[in-house]
């Protein structure tokens, strides 16, 4: 059987989930299955110095397009799919993968398992642990290959970064697909660092759902001034436009790696997660006991979180004053 | 431009899920239900564009509770609100209502199907793109600024980490909406009450053009707590200790 683990990269970067995947496929691989890499962009060169974990890789290049539309790695990904018949086909849960696993299979007619954590095989059949609920309830199903997996970041450990022989790297032309599709790239906007950088901070204090409301966020920022902290916030914060966008901690925000992350209000939904659960030390505030925030956090505390930031901004207020 | 937006009646995750009997589902009963956060957003988007560029807005609603959240549909601006049937007391799988709101873009000629990005019940798939393969449009998940103009639409997609890529496609086409470009707007009590008259419309489910993805063999509760300290609930001991914590860390004084 052959496993396709799907790649990404832009800016000369491999994601990180990218070998991840590959380490995946390399898991549930047996002695004759194959694993095969699927790289669409333009860093061809750099996929071949790192996927070697795989036994062959296929590249879809672009000497054009440093960021491939979904619709287009899609596209080129159908006709690796047919070409190849895998029964399985592993997607990162990215905003690329969104839009490309279900794609597959739909096309395919082939089951799909999203925000998997856990693969387990049997022959011709998984068990996948998969999060529903935000992370609060693990959905045990089972699946007959063919398959398509939707596979959180995370959830395995990288394959070591190697290079792959020459010889099992094969090159697709990616432009004819590029200019022929529906779904045109006009712009690419990278995030401008002038305000602040999350990624470079040591200390954050990230506001959630449960702050309530924009005029709340201020306790909380006062807060993290004391504590020569950033001010942070998760996703529905961000939406609500309580905090700037280059502020949001997460999957589709920043990925931080503090040495003190100081959670208030934060439920911890898998995507939010994401992003912090690297940091050094992480204290999280919630009044849900079963909150997911408390599976990464070093220290939890279900406190209203109005009282203890009160509470907290006095002792340090009085200890600044010694 | 005919717009046709869904909204999914999921349950409110923030509260406590407790599994039902047959270990296979949520107990259901004394759950809130409540609009998808992210198909909040894609209706705020589809009202924004009907301001900008005179769509009209069919709002079709799946779930617990679809009535009162398409009188709050109507109340922001959408024109027909339609309920689709739904089995009672089980999720939503996106996989399984796809075929159905794709039939349903199909009959009013929409030019343009709105869904949130995901909901927290899309472990079979997400929405926007089967429907998108289902009608054979060009899908792009993650939008969080959608322009019209005329049958070309401009849109905006979070790439994670502060990228995003804007770009152009003609309708007919499907967009999970992750971020409406505007927060969703606050409906007043008398526009709610002026668009409880609105008549709701009713859709039979179309039969899954999918088979199911699996039959899921239990549910359960992942492991709580990790391996952190519990700090307790008063606020007082909670700050002392945290002070101390931090203060032994380097990270503030006691």
């Amino acid at each position: 059987m052959k496993l396709i683990a799907c790649t990404e990269g832009h800016s000369g970067k491999i994601e990180a989930f990218s070998l991840e995947m590959i380490a995946a496929a390399r898991s549930l691989a047996q002695a004759d299955d194959e694993v095969v890499a699927f790289f669409a962009g333009r860093d061809a060169e750099g996929a071949s110095a790192c996927l070697g974990a795989a036994d062959r890789l296929i590249v879809a290049c672009s000497t054009r397009l440093d960021v491939i539309p979904a619709e287009a790695y899609t596209l080129l990904l159908r006709d690796v799919v047919t070409a190849e018949s895998p029964g399985l086909v592993l997607v990162p849960y990215s905003a690329n993968g969104l839009d490309v696993a279900a794609d597959i299979a739909a096309r395919t007619g082939w089951p799909l398992i999203s925000y998997v954590n856990e693969i387990k095989r049997h022959g011709e059949s998984l068990t996948i642990v998969a999060q529903m609920y935000g992370g609060k309830i693990l959905a045990e199903c089972e699946v007959r290959l063919p398959a398509v997996l939707m596979i959180n970041p995370g959830a395995f450990a990288a394959a070591v970064p190697d290079p792959i022989a020459a010889v099992n790297v094969q090159t697709i032309d990616a432009e004819p697909v590029l200019t022929s599709g529906k779904v045109k790239m006009v712009a690419i906007d990278m995030p401008d660092y002038a305000d602040v950088d999350l990624t470079a901070a040591d200390r954050i204090v990230c506001v959630g759902r449960g702050i309530g409301d924009e005029a709340s966020i201020d306790l909380a920022r006062n807060l993290a001034t004391m504590l020569g902290a950033e001010i942070a916030g998760s996703r529905p914060v961000v939406d609500n436009g309580w905090l700037p966008k280059l502020r949001q901690v997460g999957k589709s925000g920043q990925k931080v790696k503090p040495k003190l992350y100081l959670a208030l209000g934060v439920s911890g939904a898998p995507e939010h997660l994401e992003g912090m659960s690297q940091a050094e030390l992480i204290i999280a505030v919630n009044t849900d006991p079963k909150a997911p925030i408390f599976n990464v956090a070093h220290y939890g505390a279900t406190c209203d979180l109005f009282d203890l930031v009160a509470n907290l901004s006095d002792r340090l207020r009085a200890g600044s004053g010694r | 431009m005919n717009i046709l937006v869904v909204l999914r009646m999921i349950p409110d995750s923030a509260g406590e899920l407790q599994l039902a009997e047959d270990g296979r589902s949520i107990d259901r009963e004394w759950l809130d239900f409540q609009l998808n956060d992210f198909d909040d957003h894609a209706l705020e988007e589809a009202i924004l564009l009907k301001e900008a560029c005179g769509a009209k807005v069919t709002a079709v609603a799946v779930g617990e509770g679809a009535n009162r959240v398409l009188q709050m549909a109507a109340a922001r601006g959408a024109e027909e609100v339609v309920a689709l049937q739904s089995e009672e007391d089980a999720m939503i799988s996106s996989r399984e209502i796809a075929a159905s709101i794709a039939a349903m873009a199909r009959a009013k000629s929409a030019d343009l199907v709105l869904c949130g990005v995901q909901s927290t019940e899309d472990v079979f798939g997400q929405l926007a793109p089967y429907v998108g393969a289902l009608l054979d449009w060009p899908h792009v998940s993650g939008t969080n600024r959608i322009v019209a103009n005329g049958a070309v639409l401009r849109v905006t997609q979070e790439r994670g980490a502060g990228v995003a890529v804007t770009y152009e496609l003609a309708t007919p086409a499907v967009l999970g909406v992750q971020t409406a470009s505007k927060a969703p707007r606050y409906v007043s009590g008398s526009k709610l009450r002026e668009a409880s008259k609105t008549p709701i419309g009713r859709a039979t489910p179309e039969l899954s053009g999918f088979e199911r993805s699996a039959e899921i063999i239990t549910l359960r509760l992942p492991v709580q707590g990790g391996s952190g300290e519990n700090l307790g609930g008063n606020a007082e001991t909670v700050a002392d200790r945290l002070i101390t914590i931090l203060a032994a860390k380097g990270l503030a004084r006691n």
